[in-house]
């Protein structure tokens, strides 16, 4: 290291730090590459990788007795199950607009929540949904039928019987 | 002053450096990832996550489709290299239910070692798939499972009648039949669980006399009523899982509920083993054990020679064959009952906690297979196998001939307090009073000796007591004891011997002896003593009486 | 019609003031400018919250890698790690028996860099109880305890305690078997006093143990309400006391000058460096009567050429490579090594042997001698004895240097031997002959616990201490002595009882001679 000769100076007037610090600016800005690299590594972490809901796919046993566009809502599900002259069908009952669960009536369904209505089909005929309630898959035959909440069919696909 | 510049700066890059280190490790160097990236389904390429199959019911969230992609739910099109196979079609959709319920290993994990459950603190390893069958045991009980000779009877009576012309039974017979010849009918397969047509046979027999050529002319003909019946017992053990019933047949030959408990029922003797499928190898000791160290391992060579493994073991060495032994492995095994949520309690297993339907055949030759074989030898011969120590041979046709139907009950209901015998109608997870019925009937159906009814009265004799005594010591305390206590004989002095047995019985017993054993039938001499004569030996019952009521 | 209006004023200010904004919340968040000369630098460091405990200039003597071996920063820094990662690790933890298991092993196997971090946080709770107890041992033997910092002394010791508790409490959180057992043995040594009110035969009106129990457990036994209480101290009641306390420890370190240095500091180090702009360029002969009234003294008055440097940068680059070598030993660790989980914790079926955390196998070792001697009377005795150093020790000899006061190296050197030598002895004949139990069967409970290995040893080291203060007439000498037999007893326990023990705390000479395995 070579001694540079001592500036005059006075206390109350400190001179400015040598610029041209390479190795200070390098450590300083690795340890700011190296916290900043463990900070993305650490916000991965709340986004969880898998999630504890169990299987969207589920059985459901339609009784005989059903009458034709009667909703069967199968406990803990969140969708009705509906068989007509057309086959079996099933409807999300999770209201578009912010979630909440739709109630079968006559009309169709209705928001609890905020007031919308769906028509049977599930489109929107009242009220700030932005869209129909979605129909999900359902396969089967006989009176044990699948449904699978986690897949959406075109509204008005149902499956004969 | 640098020298702090350089230790933040040279830091700070080997930080750095390990930080990428640790992000490669976890999003590039993971096995499942290699495993998904092969993966490809009719959509092309599958997504690289983590997948995993949770049921709420029953409490898992198993993560083995995050290499097993293709056993997952909806993935069964994927294909790509040989960790992605879809899982055989079974009853219970691995979809739906999971992996680890039936399969054991730690359903969280995500690489191999831990999944598979062949790490040191997993207690629960995956079963090997030789033993696949046992994992229907977490749920199941596979309830009315005869003893092995009577499940060979059965099947061998199902081949011989060539039910699989016809009939499909775990993947064989039916038009898959090699040699053809036959037509489709029903799938046997879990008639156990599912149930058939209580009318099959007579509908069969209609079927047979209408047809005019074909499979119901050349494979059906009349049955008799026995076979009729092994039949029964065939389809009532098919349960999907036939490795596991064969096994449990093998379960009730020995006479292992003798000493163990299952389920709240058997001896108390020995170890109860309700959840003995469930040890943990960690807490077993695998230094007399050979191979892997695996509970299934242990517990084949445990069954070769209990005392080697486990200090102070009560459980003789049984002389299985590697077959057998293999058999009591995959039952015990199988032992590892899992609490189940109503949902998911399985209908033989509501049927046995609930409506107490027994886990072995109601019939006397199981029941005896299963509770007394271990003493008595399967045959009621005495002992089970030569060298082994010697138990009263129940069938003898000389005890069969002079016991009563009430007395063998009585024996068998009450024990023999103080000795090996329990009170099997009496002690808690006993028998029943019906199943006694059918042990004894099978006593005399194997000793060939039919009951008679008693004509004399159950007390008759008066003698001098005294006089007995002298005999008794004299010719009876070597083998009896001198207080009838036992010793190499049995013991004479036990308050439920002397209850049940008539005088008739005891007399008749000592005059006759019981061939076979060493009981000499003392009205005849022999080199050693002189015959006794029927007054003495009435006296020496006389003087077995006198303890009647004393503490032994 | 275009009539182009000129947009009003308020309008175009409004702009501009718009425009303006991101280099004005730049300029507002420096208050002073931006540090890039020495005395905007100043005014940053104290100026700024969580710089203004470092005073503006740092002593050169301070900055030297042997005056701390930069021990204080690491505990610091492993502390900041464990917090980081620790409240990263809450995103997932469910504190409740089962579930918790269950929970550790989603962290482990599909929480995004949940393994990593959960190693992260083990290692580096490890590493603070490591570097707690160096940098108490550095500021022992460099007498860095005198007066003025004798209260820092003790505050230091708080935060050793405390930074045991949080390692135990997070002990328990897995609940795994290692947990369940090393918790139900902890529990049970807070119950300890009952052996001696047990044997005196009060403890139905006087129970202190059950209490301590009780109060530890929620319960009578370890459970549900045992592990939402550790976790409760686990999350937020040490950790808050722990900050606390480093507060009030780090105010102190400033308010009583600094890091303690040598009398003739100045002149071993020798004229600053050219590169460093001194405040004095000459001895002042003016006194600051402002810092004469707070202080009470002006260390600089009087001296010179003065010897500090500004603690912006030098300070902070030590402080900061000393937090990324934490960070870095932490890494390395972690990749290395998996923070361990066992079985679900199971109560019916005992770990054998069930170890404690390394940190505490020396009072395990202890412990099995006698629960209260070894759990908590010898503890006690040790704290009594540490916190009341810097009120005995009132000498000046030696202070701020390495092993300073009178006997120095040497002494510490014979004190080692005879610490390591002692406590090997003791243990031998404990392990080989056995102790008061093996040879008096029928001995008072209260004599078995009151003399045992740990208890002999004990007071062969204070009776060893006691014959160096009158050898060199100094109570400096006798601590120097007690502390280093102290930290050598404490290793060879600890060695013991980690790598000699097996089950039913039998010795064996290596985990492959232990049975069934």
């Amino acid at each position: 290291m070579t001694v540079t000769p001592k500036p005059p100076g006075s206390r109350l007037d400190p001179e400015p730090v040598p610029r041209r610090d390479v190795l200070g600016l390098a450590s300083i800005w690795s340890a700011a590459a190296a916290l900043l690299f463990s900070l993305f590594g650490m916000l991965r972490l709340p986004k969880a990788a898998v999630l504890s809901s169990p299987s969207k796919k589920f059985r459901v046993t339609l009784p005989d007795t059903l009458p034709a566009g009667e909703a069967l809502l199968p406990p803990g599900r969140s969708v009705a199950v509906f068989r007509d002259a057309g086959g079996v069908y099933a409807i999300s009952t999770i209201c578009t607009h912010l979630g909440c669960v739709v109630k079968p009536i006559p009309e169709g369904f209705e928001c609890p929540c905020h007031g919308s209505r769906f028509a049977p089909d599930g489109s929107v005929t009242k009220g700030p949904a932005p869209v129909a309630l979605p129909w999900r898959k359902v396969s089967g035959g006989g009176a044990t039928w699948i449904v699978d909440e986690g897949a959406t069919v075109p509204a008005g696909a149902k499956v004969a019987s | 002053m640098s020298k702090n510049k350089h230790l933040l700066l040279w830091s700070s890059l080997a930080g750095l450096i390990l930080l990428v280190v640790a992000a490669v490790q976890e999003n590039f160097l993971k096995e499942w990832r290699r495993i998904q990236s092969d993966g490809r389904s009719d959509e092309g390429a599958i997504k690289v996550q983590l997948r995993q199959i949770v049921n709420t019911g029953l409490n898992t969230a198993d993560r083995c489709v995050t290499c097993h992609v293709s056993m997952g739910p909806g993935e069964q099109g994927v294909r790509g290299n040989d960790t992605l196979v879809v899982h055989k079609p079974v009853v219970h959709d691995p979809a739906e239910y999971g992996c680890t319920v039936c399969h054991g290993g730690q359903g969280q994990a995500t690489e191999k070692a831990d999944a598979h459950g062949d790490v040191h603190f997993w207690p629960e390893p995956m079963l090997p798939r030789s033993f696949s069958y046992a994992g229907c045991g977490t749920c199941h009980v596979s309830p009315g499972i005869p003893n092995r000779d009577l499940l060979e009877q059965a099947r061998l009576a199902f081949e011989r009648l060539d039910c699989l012309a016809c009939h499909k039974l775990d993947g064989r017979g039916g038009l898959t039949r090699p040699g053809g010849g036959g037509m489709e009918g029903p799938d046997l397969s879990r008639t156990g669980l599912a149930g058939y047509d209580a009318g099959w046979y007579e509908k069969h027999l209609k079927k047979s006399e209408e047809a005019k050529d074909g499979p119901w002319k050349t494979s059906f003909a009349p049955i008799r009523d026995t076979d009729r019946e092994l039949l029964a017992t065939f389809m009532g053990t098919r349960m999907a899982a036939p490795g596991l019933v064969t096994a449990k047949a093998q379960f009730h030959s020995g006479g292992c509920l003798g000493c163990h408990k299952v389920s709240g029922v058997g001896g108390d003797e020995g170890l109860d083993l309700t959840r003995a499928g469930q040890r943990d190898p960690g807490q077993l000791s695998f230094s007399e054990v050979p191979g892997e160290r695996s509970l299934g391992n242990w517990l084949a060579e445990h069954f070769r020679s209990p005392g080697a493994l486990v200090v102070g073991s009560q459980m003789p060495t049984l002389g299985l064959s590697e077959e057998e032994i293999e058999r009591l492995t995959m039952y015990v095994l199988s032992l590892r009952r899992r609490e189940l949520p109503g949902a998911y309690l399985s209908k033989d297993r509501a049927r046995t906690t609930r409506l107490g339907a027994r886990e072995f055949a109601g019939d006397g030759a199981t029941i005896f297979g299963a509770f007394c074989a271990g003493c008595h030898g399967l045959r009621g011969q005495g002992r089970r196998a030569p060298g082994m120590p010697g138990f009263p041979s129940n069938t003898n046709p000389d005890f069969l001939e002079l016991a009563s139907d009430e007395f063998i009950t009585e024996t068998v209901r009450r024990g023999r307090p103080g000795r090996r015998m329990p009170g099997w109608g009496e002690k808690e997870g006993g028998l029943r009073p019906d199943e006694i019925r059918e042990v004894v009937a099978h006593l005399r159906r194997l000793g060939g000796v039919a009951s008679k009814p008693e004509t004399t009265p159950r007390r008759w004799v008066s003698a001098d007591a005294a006089a007995g005594q002298r005999l008794f010591a004299a010719a009876c305390a070597g083998c009896h004891g001198p207080r009838g206590q036992g010793g190499e004989g049995p013991a004479l002095n036990n308050k439920v011997l002397l209850a049940s047995a008539t005088d008739t019985y005891l007399v008749e017993t000592i005059g006759r002896g019981r061939r076979g054993t060493p009981m000499e039938g003392f009205l005849k001499p022999s080199i050693v003593r002189p015959a006794l004569a029927r007054s003495e030996i009435e006296s020496v019952v006389a003087y077995v009486r006198s303890w009647e009521g004393k503490k032994p | 019609m275009k009539t182009a209006a000129p947009p009003p004023p308020a309008m175009r200010e409004f702009w501009e003031n718009l425009r303006a904004a991101p280099r004005r919340i730049v300029e507002t968040a420096f208050r002073s400018g931006k540090p890039t000369t020495d005395r905007t630098r100043s005014t940053f460091v104290f100026g700024n919250v969580f710089l203004h405990l470092h005073s503006v200039r740092t002593h050169r003597w301070s900055l030297r890698w042997t005056t701390t071996m930069g021990l204080g920063i690491a505990s610091l820094s492993a502390f900041l790690i464990t917090l980081v990662t620790g409240v990263l690790l809450m995103f997932y933890y469910k504190p409740y028996p089962d579930a918790a298991y269950v929970s550790m092993k989603d962290i482990h196997f599909v929480v995004p860099t949940g393994r990593f971090i959960r190693n992260i946080h083990r290692w580096a709770a490890n590493v603070m109880v490591v570097t707690v107890i160096l940098h108490m041992a550095r500021a022992f033997f460099t007498a860095s305890y005198r007066k003025p910092r004798e209260f820092n002394w003790l505050i230091g010791m708080g935060l050793l305690v405390t930074t045991l508790a949080l390692s135990f409490t997070g002990y328990l959180l897995p609940w795994d078997q290692l947990a369940y057992w090393a918790i139900t043995i902890g529990a049970n040594i807070a119950q300890s006093p009952r052996e001696v009110t047990d044997s005196l035969g009060i403890t139905e009106w006087f129970d202190p143990g059950g209490l301590q129990r009780l109060i530890l457990l929620g319960s009578d036994v370890v459970g549900a309400e045992a592990l939402i209480r550790f976790y409760l101290w686990h999350v937020m009641i040490l950790p808050l006391a722990l900050a606390a306390l480093i507060a009030v420890h780090f105010w102190r370190v400033r308010k009583d000058g600094g890091l303690a240095r040598p009398a003739d500091a100045d002149q071993r180090l020798g004229p600053p460096p050219g590169e460093t702009y001194p405040i004095f360029t000459e001895a002042p002969a003016k006194t600051y009567h402002l810092a004469a009234i707070v202080r009470g003294r002006t260390p600089l008055v009087g001296r010179g050429p003065e010897n500090t440097v500004p603690s912006m940068p030098h300070l902070f680059y030590a402080e900061l490579g000393v937090l990324m070598l934490t960070v870095c030993l932490c890494l390395v660790l972690a990749l290395v090594s998996d923070a361990p989980l066992k079985e679900l914790a199971n109560p019916a079926v005992p770990e054998n042997p069930a170890k404690a955390p390394w940190y505490f196998l020396g009072l395990q070792e202890l412990v099995s001698f006698s629960a209260f001697m070894g759990g908590l009377g010898i503890p006690l005795v040790v704290l009594l004895g540490l916190g009341l150093i810097p009120y005995l020790d009132r000498e000046e000899a030696g202070s701020g240097e390495w092993f300073g006061g009178p006997g120095g190296w040497p002494l510490v050197r014979a004190s080692i031997a005879l610490g390591l030598g002692a406590s090997v002895v003791v243990e031998a004949v404990a392990i080989r002959f056995g102790w008061i139990r093996e040879w008096f069967p029928k001995a008072p409970q209260l004599i078995v616990t009151l003399v045992n290995p740990g208890t002999v040893l004990a007071l062969i080291y204070a009776l060893y201490s006691v014959w160096l203060v009158r050898r060199y007439n100094s109570a400096r000498a006798g601590a120097l002595g007690l502390f280093t037999c102290f930290l050598c007893g404490f290793l060879v326990l600890t060695v013991i009882g980690t790598y000699f023990r097996g089950p039913n705390w039998v010795f064996y000479w290596s985990p492959a001679d232990w049975p069934g395995h």
